[in-house]
């Protein structure tokens, strides 16, 4: 760290209009390198068979912009996540067959979590692609009817069978889980492109004072609050920038008078009751080796009202915020933390979550380094078409 | 007087309940940890919330509020229902300033004078804050009016109360949130201590309680209250689900234990404070 500090001074002794050196003490140092490395290394899904199969996210990749998928034929996965607003759709509420009551998450970076849903309702990525399809204010479809069109559409059959290797089934539920699996296994290919943190945190790294001198000074003064004094690191950490784990941070969580979105306590509910989560007959590692979570995760009194931390790459592209899509702004959700109700979140006598009390420019500065958590513009590029041939 | 009236007709439902013994499901409750606070106001009406807790089989609450309006209007509410208790936040940006902010004291005094209470708290106080003046003042004002302190805090702070005022009455909050060891240690120690187990999910497991706490409840079978904590609003939706919860834990312990940490505990301390109340 003082090596590093040392030669960035340097670099300012020589004049480059670059940014003012931050000084970061071992314990940020430590902070701020855990952010990394980006991309982080991934396997495939050993629950789902076809998982990193081109074949699997060929078909997956067509079922996910297929409106055909759904009651009235108008809307398809890729209706809400939208590849041109960073797979998330802009609305404070996903708008499907009628309004649901949170926000449309962004899908990128999927492949490494463990819970999904902002409720974490399921335990693995092809439940959650079932989830929305079958519920009646998204896409309102059915086992059957997707089972159905999988059957009768020569695009979907030819591909299934180049995935799984045979024809398809007659049993609906085997077929709709099989078209859950493909779904995932396209969305485990959507992940976020390098940043100017990353190469920032890579300078870091390697104690390239030069490369760290191109990231922002308001950037870094950000970076600093953020894995400091405002320990936003503590949940939002890691590459993914998430625990993966589930939070309440003092976000209101009525749905209407009289009304309570229960967040987490009944994502578990629903988690146990549920045939497709890993302890589940459809789980393909007969090991059940990632299932252990799923076994042993109880609901809690304190689980009322959390929602799940999300990851924050992109997080400036995909506004509005919260599981309710309640704020609007960037800058606003950085004012939550700042002036929340402490009253709203329980304590037992040492409480994370405290109002920040931040200043104007300490606000700046933490959204000037939420910013720097975007990718470079990549239009997404279907590859539907070619991946395999069966047109 | 009034108050009076309340517990006798307590004790008349207790002796109702012990004469035909009920099922688990049917357990009535003695919620020791409701809050009712400006905020639960305008999503849930005074009626509106009475009837929830009437669902839930609540058959009494202990009710503080920030500020205390709300706990008045449950009151007003259902007088037969709700014990109210007066917490020394005047909104919710007291938690964590009133011990030192000494216009506490006034706004105590003159809601004692006008209104009648059960308890003061549920306050915060930790380690020495407790023999802070403001403290040892609310201490002084519930020795005089013979009231409950239901205190939100450590071991430490409720040491210090009781060396300011032995013969106390302390209703530690969610049990200090400390192991149920510790737990055990201090209601040895202390003959005027209980615990409510609000906003705590380790004392049981799938329905079965586990053995360290079912030591505490046996050993100290007078002294446990079960309570939801509606910290928020929206936690008053959350009332029902509590209950039945605790129902489920409770039917894991002998039906007398059950029934004893279930209602019969709180309606004793609160037949306590009855007497020894102005």
């Amino acid at each position: 760290m003082r090596r590093a500090a040392l030669l960035l001074a340097a670099s300012l002794a020589a004049g480059a209009a670059i940014a003012q050196p931050i000084a970061f003490d071992a314990a940020e140092r430590a902070r701020i390198l855990s952010h990394g490395p980006w991309p982080m290394a991934w396997s495939p899904d050993p629950s789902n068979r076809v998982s990193g199969r081109p074949a699997a996210v060929a078909l997956g990749e067509r079922l996910f912009f297929d409106t055909r998928l759904s009651g009235n034929g108008l809307v398809s996965c890729a209706g809400c996540h939208r590849p041109k607003q960073h797979w998330s759709d802009g609305h404070a509420r996903a708008i499907g067959h009628a309004e649901a009551d949170r926000n449309t998450p962004t899908i990128a970076n999927l492949r490494h979590s463990r819970w999904f849903g902002w409720d974490g309702a399921a335990d693995n990525l092809w439940a959650q692609s079932l989830r929305p399809l079958l519920d009646p204010r998204e896409m309102s479809f059915s086992i059957a009817a997707l089972a159905r069109l999988v059957r009768s559409e020569p695009a979907f059959d030819c591909r299934y069978r180049a995935a799984f290797g045979r024809s398809v089934p007659a049993d609906d539920e085997q077929v709709a889980l099989d078209a859950a699996k493909a779904l995932a296994a396209f969305q485990e290919t959507i992940v976020t492109g390098r940043t100017s943190f990353d190469d920032f945190r890579d300078a870091l790294a390697r104690g390239d004072a030069t490369a760290m001198a191109r990231y922002p000074a308001a950037a870094q003064r950000g970076l600093k609050l953020f894995v400091g004094r405002a320990q936003c690191s503590v949940c939002h950490g890691g590459p993914l920038f998430t625990n993966g784990e589930f939070a309440e941070i003092g976000v209101g969580h009525f749905v209407r008078p009289g009304v309570v979105d229960p967040g987490r306590h009944d994502g578990i509910r629903k988690l146990k009751a549920s045939p497709y989560n890993l302890l589940g007959r459809w789980n393909d590692d007969r090991s059940r080796g990632t299932a252990t979570g799923t076994r042993h995760v109880a609901a809690e009194h304190r689980n009322f009202g959390e929602f799940k931390v999300p990851g924050l790459r992109n997080v400036a592209e995909t506004a509005p915020y919260m599981h309710d899509g309640s704020v609007a702004t960037l800058r606003e959700a950085v004012r939550h933390y700042s002036e929340l109700d402490p009253d709203r979140v329980h304590s037992d006598g040492g409480t994370l979550l405290k109002p920040l009390k931040l200043a104007d420019a300490e606000i700046d500065d933490l959204v000037a380094f939420l910013r720097t958590l975007t990718e470079p513009p990549a239009p997404f590029a279907r590859r539907e078409l070619t991946e395999p041939r069966c047109d | 007087m009034r108050l009076r009236h309340t517990v006798a007709l307590a004790l008349a439902l207790a002796a109702a309940a012990s004469a035909a013994p009920l099922a688990a499901a049917d357990l009535p409750i003695f919620d020791a940890h409701i809050h009712y606070s400006h905020d639960a106001w305008a999503n849930l009406p005074p009626a509106q919330a009475v009837d929830t807790l009437r669902k839930a089989g609540i058959r009494r609450a202990l009710v503080s509020s920030s500020g205390d309006e709300g706990t008045q209007r449950l009151v007003a509410a259902a007088p037969d229902l709700i014990l109210p208790s007066l917490r020394p936040y005047r909104s919710r940006s007291d938690v964590s300033t009133w011990v030192r902010d000494a216009t506490v004291i006034p706004f105590l005094e003159e809601r004692l004078a006008k209104h009648r209470y059960v308890a003061i708290g549920e306050f915060h106080v930790y380690g020495a804050d407790a023999d802070l003046p403001v403290m040892r003042r609310v201490v002084e004002l519930a020795k005089q009016r013979g009231l409950l302190l239901h205190l939100h805090g450590d071991a430490d702070a409720v040491e210090r109360v009781f060396r300011q005022d032995p013969g106390a009455r302390i209703l530690w909050a969610h049990s200090g949130f400390t192991d149920p060891a510790s737990v055990r240690e201090m209601l040895r120690k202390h003959a005027n201590l209980w615990c409510d187990l609000a906003f705590r999910s380790d004392p049981a497991a799938g329905g079965k309680v586990s053995p360290e706490w079912r030591a505490a409840f046996e050993a100290f079978p007078d002294r446990f209250m079960v309570g939801t904590d509606t910290y928020t609003p929206e936690r008053w939706l959350y009332v029902g689900e509590h209950a039945k919860w605790a129902r489920e834990w409770l039917a894991d312990l002998p039906r007398p234990l059950a029934e004893r940490i279930a209602w019969r505990n709180g309606e004793a301390l609160m037949a306590k404070v009855a007497r020894s109340g102005l």
